[in-house]
């Protein structure tokens, strides 16, 4: 025995596997399974996140300012061709308003409260992103007092950007939509057709081209290039209408079984420093 | 406050903003989602903690910190801890370990010394994050557009932030003892 333990170091390197594997695990379950870190994993990144605003805020400032001195360059050609557009635009947004308004009416008479297509937001900055391969989080700096939760989904200006993947005080991560991860979660969305929507899940990204790819189509004849994809708000926190982008193309698997749908991400997941956060009324299971 | 004490002050203060700007660079600067599949991450402070191991003699001081910023690192980034909280220290103890190679400080020593030190730590978290599934990357893959272009990216800056740091770090360490 007294010669078993002698040799200090491989105790130590023994010791120190053991606590990297026991570590890692037991993180990975939490993150996995449970919906808040453990406290003191709260407030630290709490205050790291609260100290880092400090150095973010003079970034997001410069980020800014440097898209919009590029914004300046397209300003004419843009002008002129939202000029033509604008005219349309007043004429849809006192449509919606009374379509709004009627469905509101409607749903009243009908005793609905909120159904998959309502949800309140809150808005965060960002305030880092982590600089990982595979762990494709943007640190916001609003939490669970402003009533976010795991698996929330976020917006950025244009479009779907990703989903809440941890969320702490005062501070939460998101993940992007972009991350190419087996594990990751995963978007049911629907193609607005002509006479139907064809649903199934956006499941992965790649990134060879930039698209989304959209699987488990039911059908794909009437699916065209430049159709809007959204959320179907199918399960979870996600409610319905959240616009994620266009198709781009259909591509068949190597057997020629099952058709993948292609999408162009319609958030440009570049220039941007606020996100919105997605608060759905009608709370699914979990 | 005693030097020593201020001097301590300043290198947490150094390593420290040497964290945040790895996270500002990568969105300010490295951000690309949308397309590309190169991924580039800066790892600043890499770059400070391996010019300080370089000049700390103390090793008990050098584990500390290892483990300190190694947990912020990986709570804050990462959202899993034991990445860089084993790698760090564990590589502060290896340079710390073979300093009896090295003659003096001068620019080729450090450079290759944070070129192994990168290489050691992507490669280990690599290699972790595939034990545990979070990536279904392939190491062929890993190489050619994640390692490849870091190191490149990294070493570029080192070279280029060379001289400030290394008489920041060398500022930071050196103290005369008061009474």
């Amino acid at each position: 025995m007294q010669k078993f333990f002698s040799n200090k170091k491989l105790i130590i390197l023994m010791i120190l596997i053991i606590v990297t594997f026991g570590l890692l695990a037991i993180t990975v379950n939490i993150r996995d399974k449970k919906n808040t870190p453990p406290v003191v994993q709260q407030v630290g990144n709490d205050v790291v996140s609260v100290v880092g605003g400090v150095f973010a805020y003079p970034t997001n400032a410069v980020k800014n300012a440097t898209s919009e001195f590029s914004d300046l360059y397209n300003t004419y050609s843009e002008n002129k061709r939202l000029k033509e557009r604008i005219g349309e635009l007043a004429q849809n947004q006192a449509k919606l308003e009374v379509v709004q308004d009627e469905n509101k009416k409607l749903k009243q008479e009908l005793k609905l409260n909120s159904t998959l297509t309502d949800y309140s937001t809150v808005n965060a900055s960002v305030l880092s992103r982590s600089p990982s391969s595979w762990q494709n989080y943007l640190t916001i700096n609003r939490g669970t007092t402003s009533g976010i939760k795991k698996n929330m989904p976020v917006m950025s200006g244009k479009g779907l950007i990703g989903r809440i993947v941890e969320a702490d005080k005062i501070s939460s991560k998101v993940e992007l939509i972009s991350t190419n991860n087996e594990l990751n979660d995963k978007f049911a969305a629907e193609i607005i057709g002509n006479n139907k929507n064809i649903t199934g899940v956006v499941s992965r990204y790649d990134s060879d081209t930039g698209d989304l790819v959209m699987e488990n189509v039911n059908s794909t004849k009437d699916i065209k290039k430049g159709q809007s994809v959204i959320t179907s708000g199918l399960g979870g926190l996600t409610p319905r209408g959240l616009y994620i982008g266009k198709v781009y193309g259909i591509k068949k698997d190597n057997y020629g079984m099952t058709n993948s749908v292609y999408i162009t991400p319609a958030a440009e997941l570049r220039n941007f420093t606020v996100v919105t956060v997605i608060k759905s009324s009608v709370h699914g299971e979990e | 406050m005693t030097i020593k004490n201020r001097k301590i002050f300043g290198q947490v203060l150094f390593i420290l903003i040497a964290f945040y700007l790895d996270g500002l660079m990568k969105w300010a600067f490295l951000n690309n989602m949308n397309r590309g599949t190169v991924i580039i991450l800066p790892q600043l402070m890499l770059m400070a903690i391996v010019m300080l191991t370089m000049r700390i003699e103390d090793r008990r001081q050098l584990i500390i910190y290892g483990v300190v910023f190694g947990v912020i690192y990986d709570s804050y980034y990462y959202g899993i801890i034991g990445l860089y909280t084993v790698l760090l220290p564990l590589l502060m103890v290896g340079i710390d370990h073979f300093r009896f190679l090295l003659i003096k400080n001068n620019m080729g020593y450090d450079l290759s010394i944070y070129f192994l030190a990168l290489t050691f730590l992507q490669s280990g978290i690599y290699l972790l994050e595939k034990l545990l599934q979070q990536t279904s990357t392939d190491a062929l893959d890993f190489i050619t557009f994640t390692l490849g272009p870091t190191l490149l990216w990294n070493i570029l800056v080192f070279f280029l932030l060379y001289v400030p740091l290394a008489k920041l770090s060398e500022w930071l360490v050196k103290y005369r003892r008061d009474k």
